[in-house]
């Protein structure tokens, strides 16, 4: 078997299984979502479907298939049958492209060399950028679709939303982009290699928290879960749909939480380089997952707990808090690493 | 007659008797509750006057209700208004009495929270109030017959808890 | 008492100059935080309601938008109306009483005691003492559960839902000591004309004095949440600003007349039950905005929280029920030992009250607001109209006033914030 036959035949596995594994992350992100949001209530959450109720996502799905599919009647059917999808399919692009363990080098499997990515893509990052602006035209759509006020303003606020904070997110990624010098991921990667106070995080301390902040809006998470907005706009964008439909957005969003998870992690957290150099031989995924796991808690740990900002204050955040600040990091970068050089 | 009414209330009762005089129909106290009857043509002139004038000052109107007396036939209904002074804390109650199909003056000019009191008492007794700005039913349906709250009106209702599927899309 | 003065905002200057705001420039801050009236485009005419995640029961409301910016509000009541004032006419004063505590479902109690208060001014009879405290500790068990609901829900108005069932965790303590009184946990039709159904249960005293020990700490928990919170402050500050002039033009009372810097409090201004003889303070804030009503009410429920250690403290012995015979059941464990009790009993059951003619209207502070209660008699045991003029439904007739112009996300929390339940806005 020569090397480029095996390589195809990894990345068909890999391109099958890491959907598969992220799909699997989830359902029990899904579950730990609830079971997070019991916790602090003071309450349970699920506990009838498999041991702590952990199955209960894979019930969830098999409800929601179940269900009527309902579409409004004087819907703009086509568009409203294809938002979902615009809004699926973007958020898998982007696991195409980040690395969960070390790439290149010597052959590490049967005698080949195994990628632990699935596509080494140059511009990883702005891929990564273009899918998350893809992905906001399902909301949008989605909203303008179902002839109804609350979609409609639930598309426009995700709308105007995304403008405000895409700026701020690219801004602070460039930072990261500057000290590693390319735009792909696995550089970025390697850029951070060494113990965990060789990350990024420490010199792009601000960039980080930028990012972060605008992922959450990414992320369409309180504290600006303005698009759904339940108190407010019944389900924003959702409001009319239903079963799976209604199903596929919800499911992008948490497969949206996974990957943005793993950038914030590829970015800042050294992706899946182990904290210490002792600890390399863990493997690499397993560093990822676990940076993965530690970011979806602090997700939901600011969802369950924080109250939801107004429109407006949270346009006046994106664009007089954050894309300032994330400008003045690039320049800061830009200056002290042309310093350094 | 004015005894066990509070020095408050007497100086209220002074004054609106020194303003209006014989106008007044009558004034009764019933568990140091004091009641001025007015007029239909006073309604208005009373109220602005217990509105504005420094000694009643009475800045909340704290209810109005429309009332049905069947046995009193010239006048059946009567529509009661309960006045609230923040400033001295008194309360007083001022009614009028009203022949079938008489209108009387709106006075959410006055207190706005006029508004709602005024449209229940017109869809509970069909009282009229020339010049509410949007006098409409308010907690029975657009399509509802009859003034519920009148003694004659049936405990059970007219329709029999049917819903009327003929007025659908007409509203 | 004193705080009656301050309804036209004439505060001395030494306050004025002090945190407290004047009524002018608390208009002129509304006027400033209330944002255009006039389209600048398009206006989206969306309906709130009935069946919205935050409208508090059947609540709609037609919203004119421009934007996100309110234009005009009509609200439209009525989709719960019982038609709770007819049947009144058509029940004995005693069979009334089931039917006031289904207006203000989460204030049961409150409703209960306004009719009650009513209906024995009008008979004349005088409660006794043990029967106006304990009328006086269940009401503010009342007002204490109401305000945990309150907190919880409006906040859960503003985005997180973990407030909610925190707070309903902590309302539970409340309702079980509402199960042991008097055997349900919201509509108790618990008074009864001259008094009270029961007496205190044994063991009652110790379990309510742990709650109320309790209590204070959680409360003083959640406001540490909240008052840290900037996303709170943000939200709530200068948001929905109400002033006194306009609370009385809209008949807007409680908290959030309170809240507007008056100290009107009926339980002080024209008391009733118990409330002479316990000691508190009536919760005040200057502002005039949500985040004040929100401490007005955090204030009340530490007030009520001593209200009820003083009235346990104090409980004096004897009947809890009027010992008169042509107005008041008898006392339910004397009826089957005593003879003149049962023939009080068929006599109160099957006839009902012997009530004077004439009409009566009473106040009483529910923890809503002002609930007032009109009662005309024409002699008899039925009453001839009665009529409650209910917090909720002067404060839903507000909501045009006090939203217009502010933005969609700002209603739902000045909504929240004036507390308005369906059950009592539509009778």
């Amino acid at each position: 078997m020569s090397d480029p036959v095996a390589q195809l035949i990894f990345l068909i596995i890999k391109a099958i299984v890491m959907p598969v594994l992220i799909i699997l992350i989830v359902a029990f992100a899904i579950f730990f979502e609830r079971k997070f949001a019991g916790f602090f209530a003071g309450r349970v959450g699920p506990t009838y479907l498999g041991p702590w109720g952990s199955l209960q996502s894979f019930g969830d799905i098999f409800k929601l298939i179940s269900k009527e599919d309902l579409i409004p009647a004087k819907s703009d059917k086509p568009v409203f049958k294809l938002a979902p999808y615009i809004a699926f399919v973007p958020v898998f692009l982007v696991m195409a492209v980040i690395p969960f363990g070390p790439v290149g080098g010597e052959a590490n499997l049967f005698g080949y060399r195994f990628d632990y990515v699935i596509a080494s893509f140059d511009a990883g990052l702005v891929l990564f950028l273009a899918m998350g602006a893809m992905a906001v035209y399902g909301v949008v759509l989605g909203g303008w679709s179902s002839n109804s006020n609350y979609s409609l303003l639930g598309g426009l606020r995700a709308g105007a939303q995304m403008i405000s904070y895409e700026l701020a997110m690219g801004f602070s990624a460039a930072g990261v982009m500057l000290m590693a010098g390319s735009m792909s991921l696995i550089d970025i990667v390697d850029g951070q290699a060494g113990n965990f106070w060789d990350w990024y995080w420490i010199p792009q301390i601000v960039g980080g928290l930028v990012f972060f902040v605008a992922s959450i809006a990414e992320l369409n998470r309180t504290p600006f879960d303005l698009a759904e907005a339940e108190q407010e706009l019944v389900a924003g964008h959702l409001t009319e749909y239903s079963g799976m439909r209604w199903g596929m957005f919800y499911f992008a969003e948490y497969v949206n939480l996974v990957v943005v998870s793993m950038i914030v992690s590829t970015l800042y957290l050294g992706g899946w380089r182990a904290p210490l150099e002792v600890l390399d031989f863990i493997p690499g995924p397993i560093w990822l997952f676990l940076k993965i796991c530690f970011l979806i808690f602090v997700y939901m740990w600011v969802r369950w707990t924080i109250i939801r900002y107004r429109y407006n204050q949270l346009m006046s955040i994106g664009w007089k808090v954050l894309l300032p600040l994330s400008i003045a990091n690039l320049l800061v970068t830009a200056v002290v690493i042309s310093a350094v050089n | 007659m004015n005894e066990g009414l509070d020095t408050s209330l007497t100086v209220v009762l002074a004054k609106l008797e020194k303003r209006f005089g014989g106008r007044l129909r009558k004034q009764t106290e019933c568990c140091g509750d004091l009641t001025i009857t007015v007029e239909p043509e006073d309604w208005m002139r009373v109220l602005s006057f217990c509105r504005s004038a420094r000694e009643l000052a009475f800045d909340q109107l704290d209810c109005l209700l429309g009332d049905h007396l069947p046995e009193r036939t010239g006048a059946p209904f009567e529509v009661v208004v309960h006045l609230l002074s923040h400033t001295h804390g008194h309360r007083l109650r001022v009614t009028t009495p009203l022949a079938e199909g008489q209108d009387l003056p709106t006075i959410t000019g006055l207190w706005p929270s006029a508004g709602f009191d005024e449209r229940e008492a017109w869809e509970m007794y069909g009282i009229v109030f020339a010049g509410h700005p949007d006098l409409r039913r308010l907690l029975t349906t657009e399509d509802f017959e009859g003034f519920p709250m009148r003694k004659d009106f049936p405990l059970r209702g007219t329709v029999g808890g049917r819903i009327r599927t003929d007025l659908r899309g007409k509203i | 008492m004193s705080g009656t003065q301050d309804t036209q905002g004439l505060v001395p200057a030494a306050q004025a100059l002090s945190r407290r705001p004047s009524l002018e420039e608390l208009r002129e801050r509304k006027d400033r935080t209330r944002r255009h009236l006039e389209p600048t485009g398009d206006v989206m005419t969306i309906s709130m309601g009935p069946q919205h995640p935050s409208m508090h029961g059947v609540y709609r409301a037609v919203l004119d938008l421009d934007g996100e910016v309110i234009l005009a509000v009509r609200p439209e009541i009525g989709n719960l109306h019982r038609g709770v004032e007819k049947l009144c006419e058509h029940r004995t004063y005693h069979q009334i009483i089931p039917l006031t505590d289904r207006l203000d479902y989460i204030s049961g109690f409150a409703m209960n005691h306004g009719f009650c208060e009513a209906a024995e001014k009008l008979m004349g009879v005088e409660v006794p003492a043990r029967g106006r405290y304990i009328r006086t500790m269940t009401h503010e068990l009342c007002r204490i559960s109401n305000h945990i609901l309150w907190l919880g829900t409006s906040i859960m108005d503003l985005g997180t839902q973990t407030f909610f069932t925190i707070c309903f965790r902590d309302r539970e303590y409340v309702l079980d000591l509402f199960e042991m009184l008097t055997g349900a946990r919201m509509t108790h039709s618990f008074a009864r004309i001259g008094g009270v159904a029961k007496d205190l249960p044994d063991g009652f005293d110790h379990r309510c004095r742990k709650v109320i020990d309790f209590l204070p700490k959680r409360l003083a928990e959640y406001e540490r949440i909240i008052k840290q919170n900037r996303i709170f402050l943000k939200r709530a500050k200068n948001v929905g600003i109400f002033t006194s002039e306009d609370c009385h033009a809209w008949r807007v009372t409680g908290p959030t007349l309170r809240a507007a810097g008056i100290a009107r409090d009926l339980r002080k201004d024209e008391p009733y039950a118990a409330y002479p003889e316990v000691e508190f303070d009536v919760a005040v804030e200057y502002n005039a905005d949500v985040y004040d009503r929100f401490l007005v009410r955090m204030k009340e429920m530490r007030e009520s929280c001593k209200i009820i250690r003083q009235c346990l403290d104090k409980m004096p012995p004897g009947p809890f029920l009027a010992p008169d015979a042509a107005h008041s059941l008898p006392m339910k464990k004397n009826v089957l030992r005593d003879s003149a009790a049962m023939i009080q009993d068929f006599y109160q059951v099957f006839r009902g009250p012997q009530v004077p003619r004439g009409s009566v209207y009473r106040c009483v502070e529910a923890p809503k607001g002002e609930m007032g209660v009109y009662i005309r008699s024409e002699g008899g045991a039925k009453p001839a109209r009665v009529r409650f003029s209910t917090p909720s439904f002067y404060h839903g007739q507000a909501v045009p006033a006090l939203v217009e112009g502010e933005m969609v996300a700002d209603m739902i929390a000045i909504f929240a914030s004036v507390d308005v339940v369906l059950g009592d806005c539509d009778r």
